[in-house]
């Protein structure tokens, strides 16, 4: 299974449906993904997010699955200050740096790699 | 920068973190001395130190610093001319050091104070630059942040620590204050709305806003008024504050 998918399968399913909804996956990662989740998927696509509570959800879950949906262009405009605000509010670490970076750099109409050594 | 004194903007409620921050902006710079101002987040800093840049009445710049900024980010924004480029290559390239030594000259020749907001997110080697600029040219400064930034200057910045005349903490608004914030800020709520924000997150504007906009939302998703079930609902967005409810 890829990475992407059991990440995506962990989170919460409203969260999973929204992303799917916004078009985050390639096509094989989509069918994965609905392979393997299809009852709690289908269930949970008829539920929207807001703006808001889809970043909210976001920067509370896994900052790993958050960089990957920064990076793919999933989260823009306003949603990337909002990320930003919340992510302040949860506590620190490397991973949760390193999204926060990513979407610095996405405000800044920037991607690639974010990594800092110091 | 701003050499003259500017009208107070209309749009900022004077609470007393903004007064508080004013003030020691005005004492640095009267003083040459280096200050932190700490609270936690959400407090209203940035909106302090974005209304002290435009109301303070002597020579001053902000940084507003990012996860992501360098020592190359401070050397470029206070080294370089607004509008000129920092040449890295051909015939006229600047080496850091370069760029240093005019900023130090620039400073002795014409001095500012210096506010850093955000500077809990600074990395170790910027620090020593900030450090650096203090020694070369008593550069007054104004460092802003939350309670990280303390704890980082009392373990890996000895020497900087010491250097800090005034290390300022801020306490969180009181209950009065914080409601007048958020009303300032267009938010109307009921006294048992208000009483659950205040318990889940005290005097923090920012954190109160980033609840009552996901209350909202729950709310215009289901169709209805923000009511108390909205904000129980938003919690769940926010693990830190889930254990008081």
């Amino acid at each position: 299974m890829r990475e992407i998918v059991r990440r995506t399968i962990c989170a919460p399913s409203e969260l999973t449906a929204e992303l799917l909804r916004r078009g985050m996956f390639q096509p094989e990662e989509k069918a994965e993904l609905l392979r393997s989740d299809a009852e709690r998927s289908r269930e949970s696509l008829s539920r929207r997010l807001r703006p808001i509570q889809f970043v909210a959800l976001l920067a509370r879950g896994d900052a790993q699955l958050a960089t990957r949906a920064v990076l793919r262009d999933v989260v823009r405009g306003p949603e990337l200050h909002w990320l930003d605000r919340f992510l302040r509010f949860q506590k620190q670490n490397s991973k949760r740096d390193e999204l926060i970076r990513t979407v610095e750099r996405a405000m800044e109409g920037r991607k690639g790699n974010v990594r800092r050594n110091s | 920068m701003s050499a003259e004194t500017v009208e107070a903007p209309g749009n900022v409620l004077i609470n007393p973190v903004i007064k508080n921050l004013t003030a020691l902006a005005a004492r640095a710079w009267a003083k040459r001395w280096m200050i932190t101002f700490t609270a936690p987040t959400g407090i209203g800093k940035t909106t302090a130190v974005d209304y002290a840049a435009r109301i303070l009445p002597f020579d001053h710049r902000v940084i507003q610093c990012k996860q992501i900024t360098t020592r190359y980010t401070l050397l470029r924004d206070l080294g370089l001319a607004p509008g000129e480029k920092w040449t890295n290559h051909g015939r006229n390239w600047m080496r850091a050091s370069d760029l240093y030594d005019r900023a130090v000259e620039r400073i002795r020749e014409r001095p500012y104070l210096l506010m850093v907001d955000e500077a809990d997110r600074l990395s170790m080697d910027c620090f020593e630059i900030v450090r650096d600029f203090w020694d070369d040219a008593r550069l007054p400064m104004l460092l802003v942040g939350n309670e990280v930034l303390t704890e980082k200057l009392n373990r890996q910045h000895e020497r900087l620590f010491r250097r800090i005349r005034v290390r300022f903490d801020q306490r969180p608004l009181r209950e009065a204050d914080q409601r007048k914030v958020l009303e300032f800020m267009g938010y109307q709520m009921t006294d048992e709305e208000f009483a659950l924000l205040w318990k889940l997150v005290g005097g923090s504007p920012g954190f109160a806003e980033a609840l009552l906009e996901n209350a909202n939302e729950i709310a215009a998703s289901k169709g209805v008024k923000r009511g108390i079930e909205a904000l129980e609902g938003a919690v769940r967005y926010f693990p830190t504050c889930r254990k008081v409810v």
